[in-house]
């Protein structure tokens, strides 16, 4: 697992700093998101009031196959999937559906996925890609900081470009010159705004 | 004949000989928990009483503890319904006063959050003044709690215990005029609590509602209320059978100076006044019954000797 090699909380409210580094460790840990971090920092000043989180993610390469989650077994004239978490099983049968046919695929229980009278072999079915976790990361980190935020923060503006993103929040009208503050909170990362 | 709140704890083996015990010696049970083969009953004891009751436990394997929260209830004010609030800490900090005998109710305010636009409507005022006492759950900033508070304090006469990220001394320093108690570093947080310095924090949460409400109890005893509540829940248990088709946890919860009658107020109001007390006397003579604003309630006050010159 990458680690996150820079990880500050900027505010005019040391105390403060400290429960925000606390809260947005939780949610990113709560949201299996830590992992994917590799530079990130936050300002927050209630006194304007503005909420700022600057960040580069590590390069997400990895694919979820079939074999990452189910046991595929071959079995005479049938293959059959044991499934160790239902995340995603819905795409996986869609992908099925659309494959084999509704004929071919058959659901027992939850946990268990029968196809019947198919032509690949379980090596095949175990290299199937059902899902791409980088084609959601950038919904479920705007998720997270929505959390992490202070509540009331409801004008928003948030960018993801290039593995590097910014997310914006406040309770007022945000200022024209924000672009500037979020450059200067890259800068302090060593970074530069994509 | 002066009555304390205790929690007797035992097994459900010939817990209805203790039941009958509180019952004999005058005191009250206000709720009763039973939990697979343990057994929590919520009591008033009369003073002179709560050693016979322990010795009467002992055998059983029951333990009688002090409560001082028993007989109380607490409005735990969190700022919304969002995740930024709800379950942590409002949660854990309704059920911590819950497990000490409490009854907490939690009230989210429609707009909360936010700094600038933070305010209380009259709905959330009046709920919040049908409490004992009120919890306002704030965030980690000092500019935040400063700006807010006047707003969410607007009109509650209840004594409000504040939480906040700040240390206590910072939240003493920003609240004008102050409140009634303070407990700092207990702000907003996105985990459960389950070390042992965070249930030490709601141990300091507790002892701090303790405190202040002592502090009522002893104004209150200085013009005493005209008949216990708990007396008052035992008689409307007795006369009005409607009560025992309530599936609320508590039909009648029990305040301070008061009861909260989980009844409709039109049709059970009038029948509620006239219920004798003793020689006489009735609910009506020495109550004040209105509806309550949490659903359609009745909450009935007590008055103090001073206004209707009878003690029952």
């Amino acid at each position: 697992m990458h680690a996150v090699e820079y990880f500050e909380v900027e505010c005019p409210e040391p105390l403060g700093a400290e429960y925000y580094k606390k809260i947005t460790n939780d949610v990113l840990l709560d949201h299996n998101l830590i992992r994917m971090i590799h530079k990130l920092h936050i300002y927050v000043d209630p006194g304007v009031p503005i909420f700022i989180a600057v960040g580069v993610l590590h390069k997400i390469t990895t694919l979820i196959r079939v074999r990452d989650f189910a046991a595929v077994n071959a079995l005479a004239g049938k293959i059959m999937l044991v499934l160790s978490e239902e995340t995603y099983l819905a795409p996986m049968l869609k992908i099925f559906l659309a494959r084999f046919g509704q004929d071919h695929v058959e659901q027992s229980d939850r946990f268990t996925v029968i196809l019947r009278d198919v032509s690949v072999d379980a090596r095949e079915i175990e290299d199937i890609v059902v899902a791409d976790p980088s084609e959601s990361v950038y919904k479920d980190l705007i998720y997270a900081f929505k959390c992490i935020a202070p509540e009331g923060f409801r004008i928003r503006r948030e960018q993801y470009t290039k593995g590097k993103f910014f997310f914006v929040a406040s309770e007022d009208t945000l200022s024209a010159d924000i672009g500037a503050l979020v450059q200067s909170k890259f800068a302090k990362m060593g970074e530069s705004m994509p | 004949m002066m009555l304390v709140p205790v929690t007797y704890k035992g097994g459900v083996y010939r817990h209805n000989e203790i039941m009958d015990l509180i019952e004999d010696v005058g005191g009250y049970i206000v709720q009763k928990h039973v939990m697979a083969s343990e057994v929590v009953l919520l009591c008033f004891m009369p003073k002179d009483d709560v050693e016979v009751l322990r010795t009467a436990g002992k055998p059983l394997g029951g333990e009688v503890i002090d409560s001082p929260l028993v007989g109380t209830e607490i409005a735990v004010v969190s700022m919304s319904l969002e995740i930024h609030h709800l379950p942590h800490p409002s949660c854990d900090i309704a059920e911590y006063l819950r497990r000490l005998g409490a009854k907490s109710n939690m009230v989210s305010l429609a707009r909360g959050p936010g700094k600038r636009i933070a305010a209380l409507n009259d709905e959330e005022r009046d709920v919040i003044n049908e409490h004992d006492l009120a919890i306002y759950l704030l965030g980690n900033f000092e500019n935040c709690i400063e700006k807010k508070m006047p707003f969410l304090r607007r009109g509650i006469d209840v004594p409000i215990v504040l939480c906040g990220g700040p240390n206590k001394e910072a939240l003493q320093r920003i609240i004008d005029p102050p409140v009634d108690g303070y407990v700092g570093n207990v702000g907003r947080f996105m985990h459960r609590t389950k070390e042992s310095e965070e249930l030490a924090k709601l141990d300091e949460v507790i002892a701090e509602i303790t405190r202040v409400l002592e502090k009522k109890r002893i104004a209150l005893a200085k013009d005493p209320i005209s008949v216990s509540p708990a007396r008052l829940m035992d008689l409307i248990k007795e006369k009005v059978p409607r009560i025992h088709e309530v599936t609320s946890p508590t039909p009648l919860t029990v305040q301070m100076d008061g009861l909260r009658v989980k009844l409709p107020y039109d049709p059970f109001a009038g029948e509620i006044r006239t219920i004798e007390i003793e020689d006489g006397i009735k609910i009506g003579n020495i109550c004040e019954l209105t509806p309550s604003r949490m659903r359609d309630y009745i909450m009935l006050k007590i008055r103090p000797f001073s206004e209707t010159n009878i003690v029952v």
